[in-house]
């Protein structure tokens, strides 16, 4: 479901802009980090995402060959194995290979315990499409204190 | 917005019926509250993965073999295992157990399985000692906790069936899928996280496919008399089933006109080739459903004016076929492609899978160099063993085990460049996402892929021949089919 809302004013300095989103907490925590952005759906089982290095693997998807190290990923919603909230939870805590942060139109409930167990915060239901609002590159910086309550997202766009 | 417990529940909140309740209470609690839960639930089945207990997951050596044996589960276990008043709710009717892992606990050493192996010409594999011993005492954990450590995909068959209206967990998909499906009872697919937790409780926030509104039907589909009709082997009913998924988009589907007294593996093979990619495992099979017994009731009574519906011909059939068969197409001509594994059972087999195979090689001999492997649950593997499946298959060379499954060996580092053919829907769809390099893929009935081990060689059936003319080519040659013949193709 793609969702058309006109992007709204934002803070314009020279060198970067501010966009302020506000969500809903799915798994509690603050951080910040450079967004990849999935227009796909994705997983995060060790066939997608290898659990030693946290390169994307499959064929064909968005990103490769890259590394979700310490990136906020941004997708859609869920695809592939159950499996993948475990692998989300071996990444972040034992490889150290995962994601500092989830944000998606729709996060699936077995991402939000795989977030939950990894201690990293999740978002989703954002006042604009995460999707074709954040870019990759962008800076984002997640606060979401409470779950199940409202969370924000802030993008930093450098000019 | 807190969620309604019982006083029960509560109590192991607030930790009067130990440490570890509390603990995956307190956990579950939260998972609740992100799903916008309003009450628990109470489980009769959890189904999740059982872990490698190892003592250092950091030392670096060990670190290193888990990343390639362990799905990521074993870790969350750690702090349960120090807990001295840690078992699972069985006491209360809850059956915990779990999918099947990378080997057959009393047969390591032996040779010719998926995990200790020789492919001629192409290299070996074999199970790493200290995994072995690490996944046997997570095994040993599990049974002093009360789990019922079954290594099974398919224990709503023999161990556990939920009846309808009662909730489970289960992480495994396909079981998820025929929970819902066949039995009407009530499941999500679980996250692996929440079923290690909801095994210690015995239960968990009702939210997903708990919910009535979330297991209506949006759409229909309708198979074709010609599909009803042809629709035989193992490998169709998969192909089948990706079909029914592929035109409803993954959403919950009606399925109407579908072949009469379908086989438990038939049955199992249509539902679980649906769940991969469905994140509601959920289907209305019309006729078959419990829940189910109208259209009305599959759409749980928001039955719009005209549904969208959907057709599956035998044309979509034959060209899922050529899909999956083109997802990693195995070398050599369309006509004979050399193959290096034969496998069946993904889920594990059930008993007339086992039987159908047994059959076919009973008498024959697989050719040297190529590994035929049957893989089924506990229950069913004694069961071959009592009736002479066991001896048949074993006679003829072949391999058939239980606890255990290829894909949950550490399959990337096989040998490179094999092929392996499969009736397994979920095998070529997964796995050509995660075999080892160069491994590639042939999809066909039980029929054609015995044959196969026995000549060494993948040889579709005269059939295919069939159903690759044009429709009315086809039916003009029903017309001079003499009527003492079988009014249908053979399968291949």
């Amino acid at each position: 479901m793609e969702q058309t809302i006109a992007p709204r004013p934002t803070e314009m300095t020279t060198q970067e802009q501010k966009i302020v989103l506000t969500g809903i907490a799915r798994s509690k925590g603050k951080a910040k980090a450079e967004a990849m952005v999935f227009s796909h759906r994705f997983g995060w089982a060790f066939n997608h995402v290898g659990n030693e290095d946290g390169k994307v693997l499959t064929a064909g998807w968005d990103h490769q060959g890259e590394s979700v190290t310490g990136k906020i990923v941004v997708y859609p919603t869920v695809t592939g194995s159950t499996s993948g909230a475990v692998s989300l939870y071996f990444k972040v805590k034992q490889s150290k290979h995962g994601p500092a942060g989830l944000i998606c139109r729709e996060i699936f409930p077995f991402d939000i315990s795989g977030a939950i167990a990894s201690e990293i915060p999740a978002v989703d239901k954002l006042d604009q499409d995460p999707i074709t609002t954040i870019k990759n590159g962008d800076i984002v910086e997640i606060d979401a204190p409470e779950v199940g309550q409202k969370a924000t997202v802030t993008i930093t766009r450098r000019a | 917005m807190a969620m309604k417990l019982t006083t029960y529940q509560q109590e192991m909140l607030d930790g009067k019926h130990g440490e570890t309740k509390q603990f995956c209470m307190e956990r579950l609690s939260d998972f609740g509250k992100a799903v916008e839960a309003e009450e628990m639930v109470d489980l009769v089945l959890v189904l999740n993965a059982c872990p490698i207990y190892s003592e250092d997951r950091r030392n670096p050596e060990t670190a290193e073999k888990l990343a390639a044996y362990d799905l990521g589960h074993s870790a969350l276990y750690d702090p349960i295992f120090k807990m001295k008043d840690a078992h699972v709710a069985d006491e209360t009717g809850t059956a915990c157990g779990n999918d099947p892992y990378f080997v057959q606990l009393d047969k390591v050493e032996e040779k010719g399985y998926p995990w200790n192996f020789e492919i001629p010409g192409k290299g070996s594999f074999k199970v790493d000692d200290e995994m072995v011993d690490d996944f046997r005492a997570g095994y040993d954990k599990l049974l002093d906790h009360g789990w019922l450590p079954w290594l099974s995909c398919n224990p709503y068959l023999n161990t556990r069936i939920p009846k309808m209206g009662e909730y489970a967990a289960s992480s495994e998909s396909s079981a998820a899928c025929y929970i819902n499906t066949i039995l009407s009872a009530r499941t999500n697919r679980e996250s692996p996280v929440n079923t290690v937790y909801c095994a210690y409780t015995g239960c968990m926030p009702k939210y997903g496919t708990h919910l009535d509104e979330n297991r209506a039907a949006k759409c229909i589909v309708e198979l074709d008399d010609e599909v009803r009709d042809n629709v035989k082997g193992m490998a169709d009913f998969g192909a089948l089933g990706a079909c029914i998924a592929a035109k409803a988009e993954n959403r919950i589907m009606a399925v109407l006109n579908l072949p009469k007294n379908l086989s438990a593996g038939a049955t199992k093979n249509l539902i679980s080739c649906a769940s991969p990619g469905m994140n509601d495992p959920m289907l209305h099979l019309m006729g078959i459903t419990p829940e189910s017994p109208t259209l009305e009731a599959a759409f749980k009574g928001n039955m719009p004016k005209n549904p969208e519906r959907y057709k599956v011909t035998m044309d979509d059939i034959i060209e899922m076929y050529q899909y999956l068969n083109n997802l990693a197409p195995a070398p050599g001509p369309d006509r004979a492609k050399p193959v290096d594994i034969v496998i069946v059972g993904c889920p594990h087999a059930t008993f007339d899978e086992v039987r159908e195979v047994a059959r076919l090689i009973k008498g024959k001999k697989v050719k040297e160099g190529v590994q035929l492997w049957v893989q089924t649950d506990t229950p069913t593997y004694f069961m071959a063993q009592q009736y002479g499946d066991t001896k048949a298959i074993e006679d003829a060379g072949g391999k058939i085990y239980h606890q255990t499954c290829m894909a949950m060996t550490p399959f990337r580092h096989y040998p490179e460049n094999i092929v392996i053919a499969t009736s397994s829907f979920k095998y070529v769809k997964l796995g050509a996402g995660f075999g080892s390099e160069g491994t590639t893929w042939i999809y066909g009935n039980p029929e054609s892929i015995v044959m196969a081990a026995v000549t060494g060689v993948f040889t579709p059936t005269a059939r295919w021949d069939y159903w690759n003319r044009p429709r009315e080519e086809r039916l003009a040659s029903e017309k001079d089919r003499p009527l003492y013949e079988v009014p249908v193709p053979m399968i291949g």
